[in-house]
């Protein structure tokens, strides 16, 4: 008891010291750090403007420069050059060379992430400049060049197997110490040519609980906390040292199927299985927001994507059970439907990262469970779902799904709706139309036309359901009131902790 | 005192585990999300939680789970536990040998871990909880049976019997069983004690039953966010678990 | 010096034990996995990114996933003593890796959760037994008895709404401060001391009743001299033993713990490797584990040994 007296007095005493330094950022977010490879966990170091793409983008999603200062387009849009920033250095001294830059695009073609889905034919060295030859126009290029798996590292950061041993970037932080998967400081990189940032070191923090992470805003123990479950959201609010950010962002949570199965292969099952969710109930309940519930597959906010006049999902249980009793599902003795001496039983896998997943599951199994459909429910990790995917084992995954991967939402439609599918998109489905819409989107820049093919894409995945929209997303943020100059990025691309200062 | 006091509480859980599915009506996986997590009322007495389901019939349902399945799972570990120390105590040898060594070999690991690891192999279903618990917990009682018994069984009142005639029934009966029982009954309170606790804390942590099943440590874990909007839900399950467990271990005793 | 040599030969059959306990789960568990295994065993020793339909292939030839059941687990288990944990199917990394990070926060954990029940229980309980059914002890009685029945768990949030989210005094979780050490531990702590204030109080008892102790305090020995030179020892013997027993419920409470504090040690390692069905991590942090609790009880042994000479003749 003296003892444990004693480490708090300890601890009391000292506080005063530690705010006489320099004061530390503390950020937490619910993402570990699972690896230092830029195509795995990448995104904690870009998210902490440690390392750096060639591009960035604003609020709206169009690219901006960040490690390139400008590009290029040739006319037949085959030849892209993009300038580096004169200047740029890594955090080891050297400057970032063209040929440290191609390194690490070739790296990221290689390893699972989005520029295998970009139809890059090769990349090439010019004094200070990038070169990307195309094989057909892509006009998404500027935005998949902003994903965080294409991030440049130093030559150093490698070791002689070609793994990475420190991340080495280019940003206006540089790593000081990183213990994962939990633990990473940053301080101020002497290295940056730009003006220095106000807030001299950072910590992130990674807390998997999501009342772990409100309990750390509540108590002042941190300064920016992301992702809050919707419960603690509305004490935060009241909490008169935080200031709590909530944004819609195109991000969708998702049903994703398997359209293989030959229980859901046929469209009118998926379409008694949208009927039968409860949309509203969900949004208001458990996300504590009435509006988020998704008529269709993209929120408002990507405004070019959503379609205004499209029939809006409806939640209709009669309807449902109509339809599955055309496709020969009768009621057993249990309320559970059997055609031909098989049961109506599915198996869902998510995950509890995302504090409001597990909670949308259990209300889904009630919900399908009235129109005679069991589900049951698998909370494990994330990496099941595209090992489902791979495996065809996955029969429902509910996940969140990030339509900016890239700023153009066109880079996660091509990962989740090409033929074949994609790990976190359709599974067992392809559309020939799809298909069509999505190689004539990639290669077109006329507004009209883009606009049109929009409007067929968002139709067909309203009509098919290879995937099942739930509900629109909201990104949150509880930070601290000491805290000035604080904005929340709707693409998740950056923490913007270099646009902060202290409030005094 | 302490004893009737753990009855008392003990008994009043059991009778909620017991009576309680059958007199509240409600079902407890029904949700209704239009009245998420309302203060007692007389429709729903003990309140609902976060996805409107009636908190006395989850808790109903909650108590038979996780003290029908602690007492299911210290009977099975009892029941072979004895048999196979009374086995190993009679016989001696290399049966005995054998018997201590498989004995040793469940051992080695801490209970929790073993229940963690057989609990992996299936998720979600109650078969793995009830088969890592008796592991874990079989031990105990074989150690305790094979040593009384084996003292016993080289006492002089037990050689007198033999002497005079009367066979293993007799003596098991006559002999063994009034020494064994006391312990034994203490043990195996603590025994349900340690797999109620156990139960939870998986359900807690996560990998032990899923929705929509009702369990202490699951409803803990899910209501654990609201505990500013809806203490209330949460204490509930936290104060049936205590009062079970201090029940137990009152009945049990003072010794340790 | 024999039965020192006794009591290690018993705790190293037990570590053997330990590895093929979990070497035979962990097996079971690839096994009743849906999915291919050779799939499954061929990520778990390349990592997912780098694993191949040729990489599964030469696993599936490797280990003859058509053979006979047993010849597969003697490989497996050939495998797990020459210490080859394999890659986790998570993070990539190596198991061995992973785990000698994580190794020194479970310790740090233990060992601060120790340190602090030693004031808490036996100091509290060597006090109320020398005085019997004494305010002290009758208190102590109630508040041991209470907490006994609340698990972990349940002390770890209640100690989290309360000292750091209503009182702000400390942090709810995070590694790598003084501060964050705090609560786990004292949660740890508090368990562990509930029991074992009990048992030193009994053994104070019984000390206390002995014709020794009334025999020294005739003698003329102060009743500190008395306590310390011939109490404390006798009464330590049956402390320390039970230490052993306690050692169960700290592993356990560890890993209950570290999940709840985000404190990433073993524990944490475990229980996220068991939801992700990460076979290889599940195998060597169970391993681990294991290992730890019959390390520690081997030193607990010792340490009986050492205190009443007496033990080892029998």
């Amino acid at each position: 008891m003296l003892r444990l007296l004693v480490t708090l007095l300890l601890a009391l005493a000292a506080l005063p010291a530690a705010i006489a330094e320099e004061r530390t950022l503390r950020v937490v977010s619910p993402w570990e750090i699972t690896s230092l490879e830029p195509s795995r966990a990448g995104y904690v170091f870009t998210r902490m403007e440690v390392a750096e793409t060639l591009t960035g983008a604003d609020d709206g999603g169009l690219a901006t420069p960040a490690l390139a200062a400008s590009w290029t387009v040739s006319d037949d849009g085959l030849v892209w050059r993009f300038r580096l920033r004169e200047g740029a250095r890594f955090h080891d001294g050297t400057a970032v060379t063209a040929e440290a830059v191609v390194a690490a695009l070739e790296r990221a073609r290689a390893a699972p992430g989005v520029l295998g889905n970009a139809p890059i034919a090769s990349f090439a060295a010019l004094p200070g400049t990038v070169e990307i030859r195309l094989t057909r126009p892509f006009v998404a290029l500027a935005a998949f060049l902003a994903h965080f798996s294409t991030q440049v590292l130093a030559p150093s950061a490698y070791d002689a197997e070609g793994r990475v041993r420190a991340v080495i970037g280019s940003g206006p932080y540089r790593v000081v110490t990183v213990e994962p998967p939990q633990r990473l400081e940053v301080a101020r990189a002497e290295t940056w040519e730009g003006p220095p940032p106000a807030i001299g070191r950072a910590s992130l923090l990674a807390a998997g609980r999501g009342e772990t992470r409100a309990a750390l805003a509540e108590s002042g123990q941190a300064d920016l906390v992301y992702t809050l479950d919707p419960a603690s959201l509305e004490r935060l609010k009241r909490n008169p040292r935080i200031t709590v950010i909530a944004r819609p962002i195109p991000r969708t949570i998702t049903l994703k199927l398997n359209a293989a199965d030959p229980r859901l292969a046929d469209p009118r099952a998926r379409a008694a299985l949208s009927a039968a969710i409860d949309r509203q109930g969900i949004a208001r309940a458990i996300l504590r927001a009435p509006e988020m519930a998704a008529t269709q597959l993209f929120p408002p906010t990507l405004a070019e994507w959503h379609v205004p006049g499209l029939a809006p999902l409806a939640h209709a249980p009669e309807h449902a059970e109509a339809l599955l009793a055309e496709l020969g599902w009768r009621k057993g003795p249990d309320g559970i439907l059997v055609r031909e001496g098989r049961a109506f039983r599915l198996t869902l896998r998510t995950f509890p990262d995302r504090p409001e997943l597990p909670v949308i599951a259990a209300a889904l199994q009630d919900q399908w469970r009235r129109i005679g459909v069991a589900l049951e429910v698998s909370i494990g990790n994330a990496s099941e779902i595209p090992a489902g995917h791979r495996d065809g084992t996955l029969e429902v995954g509910l996940l969140a799904r990030n339509f900016s991967l890239v700023p153009d939402p066109i880079g996660t439609m091509l990962q989740d709706f090409s033929p074949g599918g994609g790990d976190w998109g359709a599974m067992g489905w392809s559309s020939e139309a799809m298909a069509r819409a999505l190689a004539a989107l990639s290669a077109t820049t006329d507004a009209a036309e883009r606009a049109r093919l929009r409007g067929e894409i968002a139709a067909i995945l309203q009509a098919e359901l290879p995937i099942l929209p739930i509900a629109w997303y909201q990104h949150t943020l509880a930070a601290s009131k000491r805290l000035a100059g604080v904005t929340l990025d709707p693409l998740e691309l950056s923490y913007r902790i270099a646009a902060m200062r202290w409030a005094e | 005192m302490s004893r009737a006091l753990g009855l008392v509480l003990l008994g009043a859980v059991a009778l909620f585990a017991l009576a309680g599915p059958v007199v509240i009506a409600a079902d407890p996986a029904a949700q209704d999300l239009s009245a998420i997590l309302h203060p007692p009322s007389p429709q729903h007495p003990l309140g609902t939680d976060h996805l409107g389901r009636d908190l006395a019939a989850r808790l109903a349902h909650g108590t038979r789970l996780s003290l029908g399945l602690a007492i299911l799972s210290v009977l099975s570990a009892a029941v072979p536990g004895v048999l196979l120390g009374l086995a190993a105590a009679a016989s001696g040898g290399l049966v005995d040998r054998a018997l201590a060594s498989l004995a040793d070999a469940t051992m080695a690991l801490p209970g929790l871990l073993l229940v963690l690891l057989v609990a992996g192999l299936a998720p979600g279903k109650v078969w793995p909880l009830w088969l890592g618990l008796s592991a874990a917990l079989w031990v105990q009682y074989f150690r305790l049976t094979r040593a009384t018994a084996a003292v016993l069984l080289a006492s002089p009142e037990v050689e007198a019997s033999r002497l005079l005639g009367f066979g293993p029934a007799y003596i098991l009966r006559r002999h063994l069983w009034p020494r064994l029982a006391p312990p034994l009954a203490a043990l195996a309170a603590f025994g349900v004690a340690g797999a109620v606790m156990a139960i939870g804390a998986l359900g807690f942590i996560g990998i032990g039953l899923r929705p929509p099943m009702a369990e202490w440590g699951l409803m803990m874990t899910e209501l654990l966010p609201h505990y500013h909007d809806a203490p209330w839900a949460l204490a509930w399950p936290s104060a049936l678990l205590f009062l079970t467990v201090l029940g137990l271990q009152l009945l049990a005793g003072a010794r340790r | 010096m024999r039965r020192v040599a006794a009591a290690a030969a018993r705790r190293g059959g037990q570590a053997v034990l330990v590895a093929v306990t979990v070497g035979a789960l962990s097996f079971l568990l690839v096994h009743l996995l849906p999915g291919d295994i050779a799939l499954r065993i061929a990520a778990g020793r390349y990592g997912y990114d780098l694993v191949s339909v040729q990489a599964a292939e030469a696993v599936r030839a490797e280990l003859g996933l058509d053979r006979p059941v047993l010849v597969q687990f003697a490989e497996w288990l050939w495998r797990l003593g020459r210490l080859e944990l394999g890659v986790s199917l998570v993070t990539g990394e190596r198991v061995a890796a992973e785990i000698a990070r994580q190794l020194g926060a479970t310790l740090t954990l233990s060992f601060a959760a120790l340190a602090l029940s030693i004031p808490i229980g036996p100091a509290l309980g060597v006090l109320m037994g020398l005085r019997p059914g004494g305010v002290l002890d009758r208190a102590g009685l109630a508040v041991a008895s209470a907490l006994r029945a609340v698990p972990s768990f349940v002390l770890g949030v209640a100690l989290i709404i309360l000292v750091s989210v209503e009182l702000g005094a400390l942090p709810a979780a995070g590694h790598g401060e003084v501060e964050n050490i705090v609560l786990p531990a004292v949660t740890l702590a508090l368990g562990l001391a509930a029991v074992s204030s009990r048992v030193a109080r009994e053994a104070m008892a019984e000390v206390r009743a002995a014709p020794f102790f009334a025999f020294a305090e005739t003698k003329g020995l102060t009743r500190r001299a008395v306590l310390w030179r011939h109490g404390l020892r006798n009464a330590a013997v049956p402390i320390v033993a039970f230490l052993g027993v306690q050692l169960v419920s700290l592993v356990e409470g560890v890993v209950v713990v570290e999940s709840l504090f985000a404190w990433p040690g073993i524990g944490h390692a475990l229980v996220h490797a068991v939801i992700a069905r990460d076979v290889p991590m599940v195998q060597g942090t169970a391993l681990v584990l294991g290992l730890i609790f019959v390390l520690l009880n081997a030193a607990v042994d010792l340490a009986c040994l050492a205190l009443d000479p007496r033990a080892g003749r029998r």
